[in-house]
């Protein structure tokens, strides 16, 4: 078979087809983090050399608007604007967070692509008719999990998980905060106030069973 | 017509099939209620409520084989459901049918109400409650604990603290020893562990305190993210492979309505759990302790059954094996199964093996007076 047959035998082949089209897509992928990196590179080359922690540490309008919120407290009249502009902080970081975790969660793709598109070249070599969708989705499936376990078990992918984590549980207590000012301000019982309520019903209920089983054992141990 | 443009032809029209498929899937979702997706429908009533906790007792199915009532007890992460999931796949319906005494603890659905309850509350108070009234319902000085999962760990603390309570401990799928996955080489095994590991304490208080609770649908994304190319094609392709088998489709529904029924993990309890035991592994080491107690596994003498699932990716099989060089009963017996964490209760292929092994097991038991430690 000359190398146009084989080109047109492969055009033809579901297998490959797939496997084209998802590499397309990696590639689509990996061309928009490319750029993304090229467009701010030089400005993550100069953060990293303001600071040691590098760019992970936060960026710089959710810094300063921490900064400037974290200020000396001139009256309590402007604290929910303190707030709302920590939240605001918050979120802006949380967003970055999110960015960087989604370049680290996608970079299993490329690879897993690589290596379907290898298998499925080699599947028709020894004469046997090409899968069909369903095995062709198998063995994608297949290679793709295998990549994407690998990929959350490395260092990068946990740490890149923990910092969005960490980011998602600041904007989100940044954002009770909001709510417990706007509620104290409305005269409405706090959720802290709630949490106060419940452990002191948790703390009491614990004491009211442990007399209870004291009384108990003391009677049973009365009527022996 | 040429083998290309057969291949072409026919890959059109699987693709066309597929798109019927799921449109049909579609609308089957669209026209099946909530109330058509029954889970848990095994016969039982309500003996006792304790908070949001309550105890049922099954009704029975058979003539009596082991007279020692068991006490059925799942974790918090999830429901008692996947023990009975439908009635051809369900645990509970099945160890009935042998001839068990069979009652449940249902954790019920916990809330920020919740939020302080720690393990100690769930050992050493709703359990102990629940025991103690199905003695004094049964005339039995002691009974039975079947935990799985989470709730393997509160049976075996249980039986540790309160031995004199205790005739026979079955754990199903149990962690034991949270760090044992490092011994695991299968790649799919134990991320839950790692991943705990790989956060600071002080990310699992914040967790707790900004929720009050380890939010249901956070764990939901956890278990998802183990298995990712299952949940990113569960409901496309699994959906594809279903539709045109009614029995199919509604497995699948009843599994998703399972899956969906996360209810929140109370705070301090999460705590205990991520921190002391996942990550600290304090129920080895013998350091864990529960009401002002330290928990000590030797102090387990009742005869213990330890069911582990092979291929379990949540709690790989070496964290579940370590119960059996840490206890103090000489009647301990390992049965490794195939299968995995929920297939284990719900797949087609496990069912009757578990049930089997369990129920032998405790009625041979039950036979033998001598083994009443």
């Amino acid at each position: 078979m000359s190398e146009k047959d084989k080109s047109a035998a492969a055009d033809s082949d579901p297998g490959l087809e797939w496997a084209k089209l998802w590499q397309t897509m990696a590639e689509s992928s990996n061309r928009m983090v490319e750029a993304w990196s090229g467009s701010m590179a030089p400005f993550m080359l100069a953060r990293l050399s303001e600071k040691p922690g590098g760019f992970g540490d936060g960026n710089e309008v959710s810094a300063a608007i921490e900064r400037m919120a974290q200020g000396p407290r001139l009256a309590d009249v402007w604290d929910i604007d303190r707030k709302m502009a920590l939240a605001f902080g918050a979120w802006i970081e949380m967003r970055q967070r999110v960015a960087s975790y989604n370049a680290v969660a996608a970079a299993p793709w490329p690879e897993a692509s690589k290596r379907f598109i290898e298998t499925m070249s080699a599947t028709g070599s020894d004469g046997a008719p090409p899968p069909d969708w369903r095995e062709a989705f198998a063995k994608w499936s297949e290679i793709s999990n295998e990549e994407l376990i690998r990929n959350q078990r490395t260092d990068g992918f946990l740490q890149a998980q923990k910092e969005l984590l960490q980011a998602g549980l600041k904007l989100r207590r940044c954002q009770d905060d909001v709510a417990e000012a706007a509620s104290a301000m409305l005269g409405l019982p706090t959720r802290k106030d709630f949490d106060d309520v419940t452990r002191q019903l948790t703390e009491l209920r614990r004491e009211v069973r442990t007399l209870t089983r004291k009384m108990r054992d003391q009677k049973s141990e009365g009527a022996r | 017509m040429s083998d290309q443009e057969n291949q072409t032809s026919r890959f059109a029209r699987d693709m066309a099939a597929n798109a019927e498929k799921m449109f049909k899937a579609t609308q089957l979702i669209a026209n099946t209620r909530d109330e058509d997706v029954a889970i848990g429908t095994t016969p039982k009533h309500l003996v006792m409520r304790r908070d949001k906790v309550e105890l049922f007792h099954y009704e029975p199915m058979a003539e009596a084989t082991a007279k020692t009532p068991v006490l059925l007890a799942y974790g918090l992460i999830g429901r008692y459901t996947m023990a009975d999931l439908q009635p051809d796949r369900s645990l509970v319906r099945s160890l009935l049918s042998k001839g068990l005494d069979l009652w449940l603890i249902d954790w019920g659905r916990p809330g920020r109400t919740e939020r302080w309850l720690s393990i100690d509350d769930y050992v050493d108070d709703y359990i102990d409650a629940a025991v103690d009234r199905i003695a004094q319902e049964t005339g039995h000085d002691k009974i039975t604990l079947l935990g799985i999962c989470e709730g393997g760990v509160f049976t075996t603390c249980y039986a540790a603290q309160h031995p004199e309570k205790v005739k026979n401990l079955v754990i199903t799928i149990t962690p034991i020893d949270f760090h044992a996955d490092v011994n695991d080489k299968a790649a799919h095994h134990g991320f839950l562990n790692i991943w705990t590991r790989s956060l600071d304490p002080e990310d699992i208080d914040k967790l707790v305190d900004t929720y009050g609770v380890l939010p249901g649908e956070f764990m939901s994304s956890v278990f998802s993210m183990m298995t990712p190319m299952r949940s990113l094609t569960k409901y496309n392709v699994d959906l594809i492979d279903v539709v045109d088998d009614e029995a199919k489709f509604m497995n699948f529904l009843r599994m998703e309505k399972w899956l969906a029924d996360r209810p929140h993990h109370p705070g301090e309890a999460a705590k205990q759990w991520l921190k002391d035991l996942y990550q600290e592994n304090r129920l080895v080491d013998g350091s864990f302790e529960l009401s002002g107690r330290r928990v000590d596994l030797k102090s387990i003498t009742a005869p213990v059954l330890n069911v582990f699932a092979l291929d379990d990716h949540i709690i790989p099989p070496d964290c579940s094996r370590a119960l059996g060089a840490k206890i103090g009963s000489t009647d301990y017996t390992e049965i490794p199964l195939p299968g995995g964490h929920v297939g284990l209760f719900v797949s087609s292929k496990s069912q009757g093996k578990l049930s089997q092994s369990i129920a032998d097991w405790l009625v041979a038991r039950d036979a033998n007076p001598g083994s009443e430690a």
